[in-house]
């Protein structure tokens, strides 16, 4: 099997990846307006509302990989599903860490109880599991069977975690996505870039992930540990 | 009957042996005890997160519960050769649900009232109310709990894969029983809090459902 970025489509996809992130950056700093309310942390929020939809983008890539790696048994569904879950990790973490550093100015506090800020945390503690059970599982086979039921029961838990958080405190502030309708439309064209930048960057972070994850089980097929790929 | 079989069998084996409902007893004890001596200063104050204590207490005591009930299937290949039954897996689940939600409820109808004794929870406000609640968070808990130890049940790592699992997994249950716990108790109408219940409900139907699906690959070898 042949490295990644052997493929031309793959080069291709790096380099207009970066110069989208690289222009991104420009646009966010240099052409979007300060919001006199919220001055520079407001700029924060052009990287944790498309992080979120993209990290949420991610674990229903896994949830789905899972679904059909269960009926098919393929390897290649599995890829798909470990790959979602590890990039829709690292996505989750990053809004833990940047939506703390959005709170501290504008709420006054780094934590408050608000629904999606809660449910991503406690998204993330599953797929802590996710992980664990992936690796402490015993043989490969079993392993992926059993990650692949963690990754659909995550995706059923997100909307009753998401009902239970918002009840459970309806007294905390909004979040910055809710004010996203009052912005000026300068604003929110760079806000759409930002997205359309990130979800590339999630689409070339799962294409790598897929391909090292394909390679394992190539690896793993040849020593006999199983069926097909 | 497989379901019926399942159930019984489980039944059974608790009532000759006693393991799993008496751990999960004397270990609810020990905790709610634990929590009277932390919170002794001042018992008015904590009458607001009681029902929260409560509902953690149970979370662990279904989860050695848990352990236990399953730790005797591992012995002897008892599951292996349980599965192995020509009969359909969602029975097995059913049964093996049923019954830990009857343990459940034993073990807090043995230990509910020591909270009204130490901790001052007014059990006797709305016992309807309270006793609705009870079953539809433990059905909850026993669906979850029997899916999730029939998978680290197989790992060599299994105890601590349990609770790790199961508690964010658990999250939104824990958190509608709680709040439904705290406005029954104290009380208020039910159209005030009647969301808690609706989606107590969802959880148990979906994960239901979900396990019914799942349960075949969660036992294959």
């Amino acid at each position: 099997m042949q490295t990644f970025h052997a493929l031309r489509r793959n080069q291709v996809l790096l380099i207009v990846t970066v110069i989208i992130a690289a222009l991104n950056l420009w646009l966010i700093y240099g052409v979007a307006p300060v919001v006199p309310k919220q001055e520079m942390a407001q700029k924060i929020f052009y990287y944790h509302v498309p992080l979120a939809w993209n990290a949420f983008l991610a674990y229903l890539l896994t949830a789905v990989g899972g679904v059909f790696y269960l009926k098919t048994k393929r390897t290649q569904w599995d890829a798909w599903s470990l790959a979602g879950a590890e990039v829709g990790t690292l996505f989750a973490l990053l809004i833990l860490i940047t939506g703390p550093i959005w709170a501290t100015p504008i709420w006054g506090k780094p934590w408050s109880w608000e629904p999606r800020l809660t449910t991503t945390l406690v998204l993330f503690l599953i797929f802590m599991g996710y992980f664990m059970v992936r690796e402490f599982s015993g043989p490969y086979e079993r392993a992926s069977r059993y990650a692949a039921i963690i990754g659909i029961f995550a995706i059923i838990d997100i909307p009753l975690i998401l009902w239970a958080v918002t009840w459970w405190a309806p007294e905390v502030q909004s979040h910055p996505q809710m004010e996203m309708a009052e912005h000026p439309s300068s604003i929110l064209r760079v806000f759409f870039f930002s997205l359309f930048s990130f979800t590339l960057i999630l689409i070339y972070l799962l294409l790598y992930r897929r391909h090292v994850a394909n390679m394992e089980f190539l690896r793993l097929t040849q020593q006999g540990e199983v069926g097909d790929v | 009957m497989a379901f019926w079989t399942v159930f019984q069998k489980d039944l059974r084996l608790e009532l000759r042996t006693r393991e799993s409902l008496s751990t999960m007893v004397v270990f609810a004890a020990a905790v709610i005890l634990l929590f009277a001596f932390a919170f002794e200063a001042a018992p008015a104050r904590f009458q607001s997160f009681t029902p929260g204590l409560m509902w953690m207490t149970y979370f662990f005591t279904a989860v050695l519960g848990l352990l236990r009930s399953f730790g005797q299937e591992k012995e002897l290949e008892a599951y292996s050769l349980l599965l192995s039954a020509p009969v359909d897996r969602s029975a097995i689940f059913a049964g093996k649900t049923m019954a830990f939600f009857i343990f459940l409820l034993l073990a807090q109808a043995v230990s509910l009232p020591l909270f009204a004794l130490f901790l001052h929870l007014p059990l006797l406000a709305a016992p309807a109310y309270l006793i609705g609640i009870l079953i539809l968070a433990d059905l909850g808990i026993a669906v979850v709990g029997v899916l999730i130890s029939g998978m680290s049940l197989r790992s060599p790592a299994g105890e601590t894969l349990l609770p790790i699992l199961l508690f964010p997994l658990l999250t939104p249950l824990l958190i509608a029983a709680s709040k439904a716990t705290h406005a029954a108790l104290n009380g208020r109408p039910v159209s005030e809090w009647d969301v808690w219940l609706m989606l107590m409900v969802s959880y148990l139907v979906l994960f239901a459902v979900a396990g019914t699906f799942t349960f075949d690959y969660i036992s294959e070898q």
